[in-house]
This record gives C-alpha cells, sequence and structure tokens, in this order.
C-alpha cells in the first residue's frame, strides 16, 4: 500500500488522533479517556475519528473492561436540594415530638409533599431501623435514635453531587442502599442510575505505525478544507495541502429554473408548425355563439351546442353587436344558402342566439375570426387555443385543454394537397411513416378525413381531423379560394412524452411531479 | 354522434339475404365502415355484438344495420335498386286523417304498413334502437320528430290524428297495467315526465286513433299498450312518424319503409290528408320520393378532389353510392335515394365521390405555394419572459384557465372590489368550474398550497391568458397574457421578488417605477403597482397572512404579476 496517498486522504481528526499515537511510547495502548486528554477532541468527534480508523484497521483494540458507574438521576438531583424522604420524614417527626403535635402519615403527604408510596417505603424502613414508633392512631413518634440509611444516603448525595463515580469506590452499607435506590424496570423514579461503561484501550496496527511513520516523516503542512481568496491573494495556497473529498457521494438536491414539461412539449409543436410556415393566431377565450359556431355552419340546432356541451357567460349574456356584413351573410346562409350555392339548413336563423356569450369550445373559432380578417392568399396559420367544454372532469375529460388547429389558404388547395398537408403532419409531428386516412364527418368540412398513423412509439393512433371548409364557412366571410381545416390531438402524445397516464395532470398542482418529470419528446 | 348495437349474423343476413346470409369477417367490416363514416368501438366474438359510432349526424339512416348494410350492399353490387313502393299504387290507400288545430300543435305526420316481413328477435331490437336514436338525436329529444310503431291487425282505417281533451280519453299505456288519462300520462308516465314539456301550454293534446275510436298513441308521449306494442314473429306493423318539420317527418318515415323493405316486408303506403296546407300539399301519400335532381359540373367535382375523373367514373362513383345519376356532356344530374337529404351544396356529392372511390385512391401531394411561418407579438414576447424567468431559477407552472371564484377572489381577500370582477359560467357544473381567471397569482398559489413537503425554496412562474372584464370589449372581456411569480420560503422577502421584477423587466426593455397602493391581497404597506410610461402594468408585495391562511399556505410568499399583452402595447 501506498502509505503517503493513504495518508493524503485521511481525514484531520484522524491525523489528530495518530498524532498523538505518535507522541505516546510506541505499542503502548491508549484509553479513551487518555485520547481525549492527548487530543482536546469533543467526545463525539473523537469516537467518529476512532471509529474511522478501526474501519481502515489502522486502530486496533487492545483491552476493553466494563465497569459500573454510578450517578444521579434528576430525581436525585431533587433530593440534593431538598434532603431525601428519609430525612424529611425524621425530622418531620423530630420537630412533633419536640413541640408535642401529632404527625400522621396523611401529614406527611398534604404538608410535605410526599408520594404516598414514597413515605411508606421510608417510613417502613425508619421503622425497622428503629428510628421511628407508630404509636395509636397512626401517628409518628420519633425514637430518638440514627437511622443508618439516613446518614448512608446524606453521604451518597454529597459524594454523587459533583461527578459520577465507579461502583467500587463505595463500601458495602452504601452500596446496597444504592441498589436498592436505583433506577430498574418498573421503578423509575429512583436517586440513582447504575451503568455500565465500557473503556476500552486502543493500540496502533502495523498499517497504522506505518502511517504515523510516515506522517512523521512529512514536511508538517497544514490541511486547509477550503481554497479561499486570501490564500491566492498571498500565493498561501503553495505550502497548504487541500483534503480530499469523497466525491462518490450523492450532491444536495438544488431547484433548477426550468419550464413546465408540457409547454416545452407545445414549444416543441409551436416550432415545427412556423418551421413549415404556419403563421400564429390568437383569439379570446369568451367568444360569441356567432364565431363559435355559426360562422362556422353548425346549425343552431345542432346537438352539439346544448346547454350541456358549452359553457354560457353569466354576465353579459349577449354581445351587444356581431360586425357586419358577417353577420347577414352568415344567418341567409344558414337560413337558404345566400349566394354560397347551398340550400342552407332551411330554419329561422336567431340573431340574438347568435350573440350569446360562450366560452370557446374550438379552436376552429380562431380559424373563422382568422378568415373574416382578409387573411393572406396563400396562407398556412395556426393556434394553440385553450378551449373549454362542459364535460365531466376525469381522466380522460378535461374541462379546459388545449387545441392545436389551423387553416391553409390557397388556389391549389384541393382534396390531394389536404392528404400532402396530412402525410408532412404526421412525419414531423409524429415521426410517423404510415398513414391511413379514413373519412370523417365535422359540421364544417366537406369532405372531412381523420388522420391515422403508425406512431413510433405508440401504434395506430387518430393524430387529427381535418378537411376542406364548406363554401358556405369561408365565402360568407370572404374567402373565395379553398381552405384546409385542420386539428390536431396531442394530448395523448403529450401524456405519453410526460408519463402521466390522466389528463388532468398536465395541469398538476403537486410540484415535485413538476420539478422530476423530465419529458421525453 | 350515436353509437349503436349490431349483430353480425343480422348484418350479414341484411348483406345477402336471410336464406342466403353473406358472410363477413370483422377486418372487412373494418374496412367497410369507412364507407358509412362509423368506427368500431368493441365486438364481442361470442355473441356477434358490434358496437359502431356512426359519425354523420346528417345522415340518421346510417344509424342502424339495416341503413349500414344497405350502404355496404350497394357499394358492392356498384348501384341501387329503385325502392317499389315510391312509385304510384292501384287501388285506395288506407288514409291517415289530420284533424283541424294541429297545425299549432304538431303539425305533419307520415305513416305506413309493412307485411310479410316476420319480426326476428334481431329485427326488434333494431326497430327500437332506430326509434329511439332517431327521435332522440335526430328530432331532438321526440321535439321535431317521433315514431310509433303498431300491430297492424289490431287498427282499422282511416285512422284519425287529432286533438284530445286530456281528461277525456284513457288508455292503457305501454309499461303501465290500467287505464289512465293524457294528464295522468303527463304527470306519472316516465315518458310523460321526461317529454311532457314538449307539450307545455297545450290546451288539448295529439291523439292518434283508429276507426273505432281505439286510440294508437299520444304522440310524441307514449304508444297505446295493446295496438302499440309489437312483439317478435309479429308479421303486419304499422308505422307513424309526428313532428314539427315536414321534410324530417318524411324523411324518418322514408328510412323506416326503406329499413323494413330491406327485411322483405312490402310497404303499403298512406295517404295523408290535411285540413291545412304543409310542404308536400294537402294531401300526401307517405313515404314519398324527396330527392331533388341537382345538377353538379364535373369540373367542380374534379377541382376539389385535385383529380381528373370524367362523366363515367363520377357516375358509377355516385351510383355505387346510391345516387340515381345521369349524365350530361361535362356534367352530373344527381339525386339522392329517399332515405337521405343531407344534399346542401354540391361539395355534398364531392365528398361522396371519394368515399365512393376510397380516400386510398387519391395520392396525398404537397401544398407548394410559399409562406412565412412566425409567432404572434404577444408570444414572442412571452417566450422571452419566459426564458428570463427560467434564468431568474422559477420553475414554470401550467394551471386550468377555468376554476373557481373561490381562489380566485375569495381567499385573495377581493369579494366586492373591482380586482374580484371575472367572467363568470352561467350554466355552472361544477364551482370549482365556474368563473375564468382574472389574474394569475392564484394559481400558482393553488400549486404552492399543494407542495408543502416540495424542498424549499420555491420559485414558481406561469405565463398565461386571463379574461378581465371590461364592458366596452365586444365580448365583455378581454383576454389578455400576463406573466405571474411567487417566491416562497422562511425568509421570503419583499426585496427578493423585487430584484426578479427588476431582472426581468431590465431585460424586456423597460424602465418602471412602483407606487405604494393598498391591495387587500398583499400586506399593507408592502404592496406596490408596476407603473410603465404612467401606466399600472401589474402588483408586486407580500402575499397577506390571511390570503395564506385561507389557502393553508405556511410559508411566507412574495410575489409579483405583469400584464404582458399592456407592455406589448406600450412597444
Amino acid at each position: 500500500m501506498d502509505t503517503t496517498a493513504f495518508c493524503d486522504n485521511l481525514h484531520p481528526l484522524e491525523l489528530t488522533v495518530l498524532e498523538a499515537f505518535g507522541a505516546h511510547s510506541a505499542g503502548a495502548g491508549l484509553t479513551t479517556e487518555q485520547l481525549a486528554e492527548a487530543t482536546k477532541l469533543e467526545s463525539s468527534q473523537l469516537s467518529m475519528a476512532i471509529e474511522w480508523l478501526l474501519a481502515k484497521q489502522l486502530l486496533a483494540v487492545t483491552s476493553e473492561t466494563v465497569t459500573s458507574v454510578v450517578s444521579l438521576t434528576a430525581v436525585g438531583k431533587t433530593y440534593v436540594e431538598r434532603s431525601s424522604p428519609l430525612d424529611r420524614i425524621l425530622s418531620a417527626a423530630r420537630e412533633a415530638s419536640s413541640t408535642g403535635k401529632r404527625l400522621t402519615i396523611a401529614d406527611l403527604q398534604t404538608k410535605e409533599g410526599l408520594e404516598p408510596s414514597d413515605v411508606s417505603r421510608a417510613v417502613g424502613r425508619l421503622k425497622k431501623e428503629g428510628a421511628l414508633l407508630v404509636v395509636q392512631g397512626g401517628c409518628l413518634e420519633s425514637t430518638g435514635r440514627p437511622s443508618p440509611s439516613a446518614e448512608a444516603m446524606r453521604a451518597l448525595l454529597r459524594d454523587l453531587h459533583e461527578a459520577p463515580r465507579p461502583m467500587e469506590s463505595f463500601p458495602e452499607v452504601q452500596r446496597a442502599l444504592i441498589h436498592d435506590y436505583a433506577v430498574k424496570r418498573g421503578s423509575a423514579r429512583e436517586p440513582f442510575r447504575i451503568e455500565e461503561r465500557t473503556t476500552r484501550s486502543y493500540t496502533l496496527s502495523q498499517a497504522g505505525a506505518a502511517a504515523v511513520n510516515a506522517l512523521a516523516g512529512q514536511a508538517k503542512t497544514e490541511e486547509v478544507a477550503q481554497l479561499s481568496p486570501d490564500l491566492l491573494k498571498d500565493g498561501g495556497w503553495r505550502t497548504k495541502r487541500f483534503r480530499k473529498y469523497t466525491i462518490s457521494l450523492r450532491p444536495p438536491r438544488i431547484a433548477a429554473g426550468k419550464k413546465h414539461p408540457y409547454r416545452e412539449f407545445l414549444d416543441a409543436v409551436k416550432l415545427k408548425l412556423v418551421s413549415m410556415g404556419f403563421q400564429e393566431m390568437r383569439g379570446s377565450l369568451v367568444e360569441t355563439e356567432f364565431w363559435n359556431m355559426d360562422a362556422l355552419f353548425m346549425p343552431q340546432f345542432h346537438p352539439a351546442r346544448d346547454i350541456h356541451d358549452v359553457y354560457f357567460v353569466k354576465e353579459p349574456a349577449c354581445a351587444s353587436a356581431v360586425a357586419e356584413p358577417f353577420f347577414s351573410r352568415v344567418a341567409a346562409t344558414h337560413e337558404h344558402g345566400g349566394t354560397t350555392g347551398s340550400t342552407g339548413w332551411g330554419y329561422r336563423f336567431d340573431p340574438e342566439r347568435a350573440k350569446r356569450l360562450v366560452l370557446r369550445s374550438q379552436g376552429t373559432a380562431v380559424s373563422a375570426r382568422t378568415l373574416a380578417l382578409s387573411p393572406s392568399v396563400p396562407g398556412k396559420y395556426f393556434s394553440i387555443a385553450r378551449c373549454f367544454r362542459y364535460d365531466q372532469v376525469d381522466a380522460t375529460h378535461a374541462t379546459d385543454f388545449f387545441q392545436v388547429e389551423g387553416i391553409v389558404l390557397g388556389e391549389d388547395i384541393n382534396f390531394r394537397t389536404l392528404l400532402g398537408l396530412l402525410n408532412l403532419f404526421a412525419r414531423e409531428v409524429a415521426q410517423a411513416k404510415e398513414v391511413k386516412f379514413v373519412p370523417a364527418y365535422f359540421p364544417f368540412t366537406e369532405p372531412s378525413v381523420e388522420l391515422h398513423v403508425r406512431h413510433p412509439r405508440l401504434g395506430w393512433m387518430e393524430l387529427g381531423g381535418a378537411g376542406l371548409f364548406r363554401p358556405e364557412v369561408t365565402q360568407p366571410l370572404g374567402v373565395t379560394v379553398p381552405v384546409i381545416a385542420w386539428g390536431l390531438g396531442l394530448d395523448r402524445m403529450a401524456m405519453v412524452a410526460l408519463g402521466v397516464h390522466d389528463i388532468r395532470e398536465l395541469f398538476t398542482d403537486n410540484l415535485d411531479l413538476i420539478r422530476t418529470t423530465r419529458g421525453a419528446f | 354522434m350515436p353509437t349503436i348495437s349490431i349483430f353480425k349474423s343480422d348484418l350479414e343476413s341484411l348483406l345477402g339475404s336471410p336464406a342466403e346470409p353473406r358472410t363477413v369477417s370483422i377486418d372487412e367490416l373494418q374496412e367497410w365502415l369507412a364507407l358509412v363514416k362509423g368506427e368500431m368501438k368493441d365486438y364481442h366474438a361470442d355473441t356477434g355484438e358490434v358496437r359502431v359510432e356512426l359519425q354523420d349526424s346528417n345522415r340518421p339512416d346510417l344509424w342502424c344495420c339495416e341503413g349500414m348494410a344497405r350502404q355496404i350492399r350497394i357499394k358492392l353490387g356498384g348501384t341501387a335498386k329503385p325502392y317499389p313502393f315510391l312509385s304510384k299504387q292501384p287501388g285506395r290507400l288506407p288514409s291517415l286523417l289530420v284533424a283541424p288545430g294541429l297545425d299549432r300543435v304538431r303539425p305533419y305526420v307520415a305513416a305506413c304498413a309493412a307485411t310479410g316481413y316476420r319480426v326476428t328477435e334481431q329485427g326488434l331490437a333494431q326497430l327500437i334502437q332506430t326509434q329511439e336514436k332517431l327521435a332522440d338525436i335526430f328530432g331532438h329529444k321526440r321535439k321535431t320528430v317521433s315514431i310509433g310503431i303498431y300491430r297492424r291487425q289490431k287498427i282499422r282505417f282511416p285512422v284519425t290524428y287529432e286533438l284530445a281533451n286530456p281528461d277525456d280519453v284513457r288508455f292503457t299505456p305501454l309499461g303501465m297495467e290500467t287505464p289512465m288519462t293524457l294528464s295522468e300520462m303527463l304527470m306519472v308516465h316516465p315518458k310523460g315526465l321526461e317529454y311532457g314539456s314538449i307539450l307545455a301550454g297545450q290546451s288539448r293534446l295529439p291523439l292518434l286513433r283508429d276507426a273505432d275510436h281505439r286510440p294508437l298513441s299520444f304522440p310524441p308521449i307514449i304508444n297505446s299498450r295493446e295496438i302499440g306494442e309489437v312483439l317478435v314473429g309479429d308479421d303486419e306493423l304499422f308505422v307513424e312518424v309526428t313532428g314539427t318539420d315536414a321534410a324530417m317527418v318524411m324523411l324518418t318515415l322514408n328510412i323506416f319503409a326503406a329499413n323494413l323493405a330491406d327485411r322483405g316486408a312490402a310497404i303499403q303506403p298512406i295517404a295523408v290528408r290535411y285540413p291545412y296546407e304543409t310542404p308536400f300539399g294537402k294531401r300526401v301519400v307517405t313515404p314519398r320520393d324527396i330527392g331533388r335532381p341537382r345538377v353538379i359540373q364535373i369540373e367542380t367535382i374534379e377541382r376539389a378532389l385535385g383529380q381528373e375523373l370524367g362523366t363515367t367514373v363520377v357516375k358509377e362513383a355516385l351510383e355505387a353510392y346510391g345516387y340515381h345519376v345521369s349524365t350530361g356532356k361535362k356534367s352530373v344530374t344527381v339525386t339522392l335515394p329517399p332515405y337521405r337529404q343531407d344534399l346542401m351544396h354540391a361539395m355534398d356529392v364531392v365528398e361522396d365521390v371519394a368515399m365512393s372511390l376510397g380516400y386510398g385512391a387519391f395520392s396525398p401531394e404537397m401544398p407548394s405555394q410559399f409562406t412565412v411561418g412566425g409567432l404572434s407579438r404577444i408570444e414572442q414576447l412571452s417566450d422571452r419572459a419566459r426564458e428570463l424567468m427560467v434564468g431568474l431559477g422559477f420553475q414554470e407552472i401550467i394551471s386550468n384557465i377555468l376554476g373557481s371564484p373561490d381562489h380566485y377572489r375569495d381567499a385573495m381577500r377581493l369579494e366586492g372590489t373591482a380586482w374580484g370582477t371575472m367572467v363568470e359560467v352561467r350554466n355552472v357544473m361544477s364551482s370549482s368550474f365556474s368563473c375564468l381567471r382574472q389574474w394569475m397569482i392564484p394559481s400558482l398559489l393553488r400549486v404552492e398550497a399543494a407542495s408543502a413537503r416540495s424542498f424549499y425554496p420555491h420559485r414558481l412562474f406561469e405565463a398565461g391568458e386571463v379574461a378581465i372584464v371590461d364592458s366596452s370589449h365586444e365580448v365583455g372581456s378581454r383576454t389578455e397574457t400576463v406573466l405571474g411569480a411567487v417566491i416562497a420560503h422562511a425568509a421570503a422577502h419583499f426585496s427578493e421578488i423585487h430584484s426578479c421584477l427588476d431582472a426581468c423587466l431590465y431585460y424586456l426593455g423597460k424602465t418602471y417605477g412602483l407606487e405604494p397602493i393598498p391591495h387587500p391581497s398583499f400586506l399593507d404597506g408592502r404592496v406596490g403597482t408596476i407603473v410603465v410610461s404612467g401606466t399600472p402594468i401589474g402588483l408586486i408585495g407580500e402575499i397577506h397572512p390571511e390570503v395564506l391562511e385561507r389557502w393553508q399556505i405556511a410559508m411566507p410568499v412574495v410575489a409579483f404579476e405583469v400584464n404582458l399583452s399592456q407592455i406589448e402595447q406600450l412597444m
């Protein structure tokens, strides 16, 4: 073993103990007390250093002696202050005799505040020793004779008052009394405690002796724990040794500043869409039924417009107006098709209903607004919009959630370019090479298609829905080119990426979960 | 849209015939479901039961085994055979007489009889399921359309559709043992309780009875038990549909007639006589062909689909989808079959062409025109602010926006203050989700309150949308993006959060000042508004201990919130 390298790894406490051995005559053992004396270490630090050195087999235990040590308990300390029950009863009896008063057991309890068990035990002992008489009526009388127990107790309290002492240091009479009045199982309220103390004596092992020699040979360089500006300034670091650390230990935790994993996922989607040439749209959390549904050619009697599907706003319940010319055009389209070439739904459009305010229930509302704002042609738009559904909340239904939606406008837009765009989404967003296009139904698109993809980890899944906006949607809003409407269902992908099984956990309030979730995108 | 239950064996006998069913594998069925926009929910191999969700809310004809089988059968055969019951019938038709006054209650009725099909168990289950789904979803919970099915042999024609006094007519309804009056049915019968509101305010109620004055039913509530309980083995049926929309009533009857005809019944039309005008006239033979021919340019279809097809391909595709088609030089004239009424625009025909040919027949093509992508200004600002907060050691949070007034207002000590005004929901399902957040700090306290066991310090932020009530705005509120941040630990202090705000606004390029204000959510004298160019854009302070107590947070919390939308306006 390379002793020098070994010594470098020693802790300062260990070095102190080894130095104490070095200063002592070779081969002799040192007890714990002697080491404490020599090193001036606190007992906890000393025992730590001894344990380490024993573990490294630099020290060995030569002898182990067990001694009984007597000390005062908390009860014993009160005896020192207020005398023992033996003495207090004896002096109360003597006082009663001299004044001619009657002293009963009950008096001792009430006036002296002694415990009944202490009184009966002390009275018994004093009676047995002839120092006390119990006369008619249960009265106690002093005989004037001394009590050996009381005297021995007094001596013990005086002797132990300063520090614990070994049992052997006491004469036989006192040892017997100590045993009688020591804390045992079942009698905790006693003045004395007897403890076994182990005194060990240590000696250097061969390796330990080598280490002491090596240390003695080393130039006495001071060891430091931490490099400081001062050491750098005065060059003092050149003469110092830096203690080596145990670097395999786990570090303390710190809270990193970081993005929310679900937001990171959405950021990745956002970046993808922007890189594919999509411009972001923003909308309002509160919308009129007009923009949320009417403009999307959902008839006012449509089942999904029921009070049980959408959240309505309490106050104000309605918008004052909806912008023209869209309002009249959409109303006409619903009623008879307007100028779109459609038959329309053939019902009376209720303008008041169109003004009712709802919490946005679909991201398509944002697209409808964009269509009415003279969008670019060709143009690609997306939104990641918070939407609200009147649903019972459970593991797969959240009451508010993000919808990733958008539109593509252009002269070259048709069913085949729609499929081409969906192919691109499958590849870019889900890293899927295999896709299936399945006929679907949305109130605002015709033809409509669902995009199913084979996700590299999730297998076949529905990634989104899309279609060509019906002319009944685009024309009243002033758009004359074909428009793709698309939406991506990313919650399942997000949940898998974040390792959660409950959609509500995407918005969790559990900070530990948020701090520890890594997210794999 | 509706999820229905069908049996594979029933579907197979409808695809072939009861004598010679055409067997299908479940994979084959899965593929064919594309033709009807159906999604298989589950399949029990032992019973042969298949549950299918039909997506198209405009195709109620597909919400049954007969309709699905029909669409597949036509595709396999390439063309649909016309239904004979739509052509003029020889001889006198049984009639149904409508009494005056119904035009103000439930104006329209259509009916037919069906004989020669002995009702099977699966057939009866489909009949009942179709009746329920059509009345419930297509008929808006029986308001617009409701359907009754009866044993034909118990009825003597002419049947009368009339108005009756609620306390005069008595019969035993389905599901009951004893006769009761119409008003009793409304008060006692489960269907009366469920659908009675449709007739609210009517002093006289609709009633169908036969020539012997025996009640058939009390539409749209309940059938008579005696005449209106169809059982397995019956081979003479009478079907009637009543409602408030003439076209929908007719379409519904057409679907039932087609379904029963597909199962082998001979359909006998009924002549309905009205005392008032209807969109179909005063004397209407039902079922009735309601399809109207429409001319569609081939170019319209080809341009929408992005593929040259030609007249023949289009004609064949549409015929294989059930249309009647005649061709012109550059156009087709198409008529929908009697069980459909969903042709509003040429684009509807375009989709049917694509579905008939199969979406697989169209090769995807990338849109080629160049567009510039980008984020909105507010999103760019929000992203910068988020980066800064992360750099300042804050953990990002995302929260629900829909929450409770208790969290957003009451726990923040804002009851009765302008800060406590929020967009609230009228149709509350749960008070936990009944208003939109008007500021961000409560969302962060939500996390703080739940995370006392997560090691400290806590530095949290969220950038997101809030709704601020504003009567001058079109929708009564403004949606704005705000940034909120909190710090919580044993020695959390105003100056600590102030330093963070200071750094954040410095890098966002905003010079700001703090002006002390009283705000109930914060400790008095340790709260201020953040002012940029004379405009207050946010708040900073030490959260009031009473607020912390209400949230049951046992740690000091300091916070700031800035309105990024306002900052963006100032840029």
